[in-house]
């Protein structure tokens, strides 16, 4: 079963300013009230890094890391879904999925991973 | 409010300090500075502490107290201040306030980090604390990750090439070997760490596109400095003091993505836009300057957010020596975070130091920058979301 | 002291034949030329002097590695174990690093230590490399068994080439065997595995004609003291 892709983004009621993650204020305007949204569709890579010395908690040799943007501006950190990072250009277009990102305490940590498309 | 000047500094040899606890590194290099102060048993009011993981790594709390204790400081008032890896210079602007607003006389500024007890992964993981705790640490980001994607967006937006971030690497780490407090030792070999097939595994990739030796070492290490009103450090027999002219500090959002521009680091540019009005000098009237490069890249995107080279340039400037000791303005010439290290919560005060040896021109003639007056730094936050920043102007005798 | 010829015959293992690890050279971060090279049986007290300062450094298990690598060069020495090697790095003749290991079968691969005497110069790392080149492309097996005894050793051969785990008990303390394969030794090489043959005559001369060994002093400071690389 595909995991639904649990972010609440919060776009301000007043000046339409989407924030993730959540602030209690809006960062353009100062209100306070939010509209939660949820990621829509693919996303566009923003940027990204191959990440090799890894923290603890980690065992592989190194993990591929990006920020994307959903088609409804959400901007999001994830795992990408590459072999390496020869796969990427900037702005190419990539597929959310929610996975286990890591183990912690033995238990799945879930979060974003997006997978290159073209 | 008072004009405020530093009249004394001190600093211990950063590396690998095994034999020593934090407390001893912080003893040590306040102990120097007060006799650089010619304080002998004098006391002082308050004692700020720049310190980030001692909770973490040393499980250790309330350093601050601990250390009045150990310096018989009693019953000087003591605070930690915790602001990342800009703890330090966010000490020394808490201590500067205090004495500038009439508070305080005298106060000790000591930052220091015991970072090499615990291992690379550890150390890692404490730096990433510093991220958003749920929606970047969980993906396993780090520092030099950030620093990583940062670079990618840099590179391509200004044209800065490997060829620039080699150029900063190759200067901080010849200055730093001159360097007898800085933890790095080696001159590096552009042959052995680029243009041969062997730099392969000398120079491997740390996050793309940075690689090992675009990234400042984990260091253990301390530096203090003493603060006491201009007015009186002008009576004090001893040597010149150093008035601290202007200081700024400015925060960013806590993500990187949330940044309009991620290229743009706003604090940087408006902290050091405070530090200059207040000084009422621009980047030009710099003679010498200590920026935070944790990571190559950052020595040269924050030169161009300062102001003294233009989006662009400074990658370019770097690659031509502009910003080499006897260039258009030397940069790093204590060698840097790169060289000098990085024990996180001492690095504000020890660009504080090291300008300070600049503005007394007491360094030897391969590290002094001739005839300094007006000193600046750069301690860098997070990534980017609290940066602090000071000009130091020599006062003449 | 007088062999036991006779006695000897009985005590010794059998050694596999073993082709020679051709020299290479490799260039350093710091633009020195590292010489790697075969050891011979009759260098090994040459470069014990190296190793036995070393046996008193606690950091990152230096004492435990070193103290391990000393008795297995000494039996080496006194041929007391099947098949085995040792390869050294010199810079200008001084011994920088050492790495040792043997053949169990004709197949199987152990790697015993690994010893960088200058650090922060991923001497290690490329010594390492040159020993897994040794079993798999000189001495043709499709496997070596390793195990790592400090965490740096763990991150660097684990997880850099990376090993896959098995459960086959090491020699050196029981503890489950890591295994480098021939397909993972290939798959890593362009990024492990460097180093230029033929070595410049001058350079191997220099390295082949004596075994320097730094004072105990500087040996103990580039491993265990203040300053980095």
């Amino acid at each position: 079963m595909k995991n639904e892709i649990a972010i609440t983004a919060f776009k301000c009621k007043k000046c339409g300013r989407i924030h993730y993650p959540f602030h209690d204020r809006c960062l353009e305007c100062k209100n306070r009230e939010f509209e939660k949204i949820k990621p829509q569709g693919n996303a566009k890579l923003l940027t990204y890094t191959s990440i090799y010395n890894l923290p603890w908690g980690f065992d592989q040799r190194f993990l591929i890391i990006g920020v994307a943007e959903f088609e409804n501006k959400i901007k999001a950190m994830g795992q990408i879904k590459a072999d390496s990072i020869d796969e990427l250009k900037l702005g190419m277009e990539v597929r959310p999925s929610w996975e286990s990102v890591r183990v912690q305490a033995g238990e799945d940590v879930f979060g974003l991973k997006f997978e290159p498309i073209g | 409010m008072r004009d405020v000047a530093i009249i004394g500094v001190g600093m211990i040899p950063f590396g690998r300090r095994d034999e020593d606890s934090l407390l001893d590194m912080l003893a040590y290099a306040s102990l120097n500075a007060l006799d650089d102060a010619g304080m002998g048993d004098k006391t002082v009011d308050a004692v700020y502490v720049g310190n980030m993981g001692a909770g973490i790594i040393q499980h250790q709390t309330s350093i601050a107290s601990s250390l009045v204790d150990r310096l018989s400081l009693l019953p000087a008032a003591a605070d930690v201040v915790e602001n990342g890896p800009a703890s330090g210079g966010s000490a020394v602007k808490n201590g500067l306030l205090a004495v500038a607003s009439g508070y305080y006389d005298y106060v000790l500024v000591a930052g220091g980090e015991k970072m090499r007890e615990i291992t690379g992964w550890r150390a890692t993981d404490f730096v990433a604390t510093m991220t958003h705790p749920e929606v970047e640490y969980p993906y396993g980001i780090t520092l030099p990750g950030m620093a990583g994607m940062f670079t990618q967006l840099y590179m391509e937006k200004y044209g800065v090439t490997r060829e620039h971030l080699l150029a900063v690497a190759m200067k901080n780490q010849e200055m730093g070997a001159l360097n007898p407090y800085a933890h790095v030792e080696m001159l590096l070999d552009r042959e052995g760490i680029f243009d041969s097939p062997h730099a392969v595994v000398n120079n491997p990739v740390a996050a793309t596109p940075l690689h090992l030796y675009d990234l400042c070492p984990v260091s253990d290490g301390a530096a203090a400095v003493i603060l006491c009103p201009l007015d009186m450090a002008k009576k004090l027999q001893n040597k010149p003091p150093v008035l601290i002219a202007g200081f700024g500090q400015a925060t960013d959002t806590h993500t990187l993505q949330e940044r309009d521009d991620p290229t743009d680091l706003k604090a940087v540019t408006l902290a050091a836009q405070q530090a200059f009005d207040m000084a009422k000098l621009k980047p030009k009237d710099i003679d010498v300057a200590e920026l935070h490069d944790a990571f190559t890249i950052l020595e040269i995107a924050e030169s161009e957010h300062i102001g003294f080279f233009k989006k662009g340039e400074g990658g370019k400037a770097a690659a031509a020596g502009k910003t080499r000791l006897g260039g258009q303005l030397p940069i790093n010439v204590s060698g840097g975070l790169k060289s000098r290290g990085h024990p996180v919560g001492a690095t504000g005060v020890a660009q504080i130091v090291d300008i300070t040896f600049q503005l007394r021109h007491e360094l030897p003639k391969d590290r002094q920058v001739k005839n300094a007056k007006h000193g600046f730094t750069i301690n860098f936050g997070g990534f980017g979301n609290n940066v602090v920043s000071f000009v130091l102007k020599r006062t003449e005798p | 002291m007088a062999v036991d010829v006779e006695l000897e015959a009985v005590l010794r293992p059998i050694q596999y034949p073993m082709p020679p690890y051709p020299p290479k050279v490799i260039t350093l971060a710091n633009g020195k030329k590292m010489v790697v090279r075969q050891a011979k049986r009759e260098d090994v007290p040459a470069i014990l002097k190296t190793v036995h300062p070393c046996l008193f450094i606690e950091r990152d298990y230096y004492d435990v590695v070193s103290a391990r690598l000393y008795g297995e060069l000494l039996a080496y020495y006194r041929y007391r174990v099947k098949s085995a090697y040792c390869l050294v790095g010199q810079v200008d003749g001084y011994l920088v690093g050492i790495v040792n290991g043997r053949m169990e079968t004709e197949k199987v691969g152990i790697s015993y230590h690994t010893l960088a005497i200058d650090r922060g110069l991923r001497i290690g790392s490329h010594l390492f490399a040159a020993k897994m080149e040794y079993h798999i492309e000189y001495l043709g097996q499709e496997e070596v068994l390793i195990v790592a005894e400090s965490p740096i050793g763990f991150r660097r051969w684990m997880i850099e080439y990376p090993l896959e785990k098995t459960k086959i008990s090491h020699e050196l303390g029981g503890v489950e065997s890591y295994r480098l394969t021939r397909d993972l030794y290939f798959a890593a090489k362009p990024r492990l595995v460097v180093g230029d043959r033929p070595v410049p005559k001058d350079l191997l001369d220099q390295a082949k004609k004596e075994i320097l060994h730094a004072d105990e002093k500087a040996i103990r400071e580039r491993i265990a003291g203040l300053k980095g690389r």
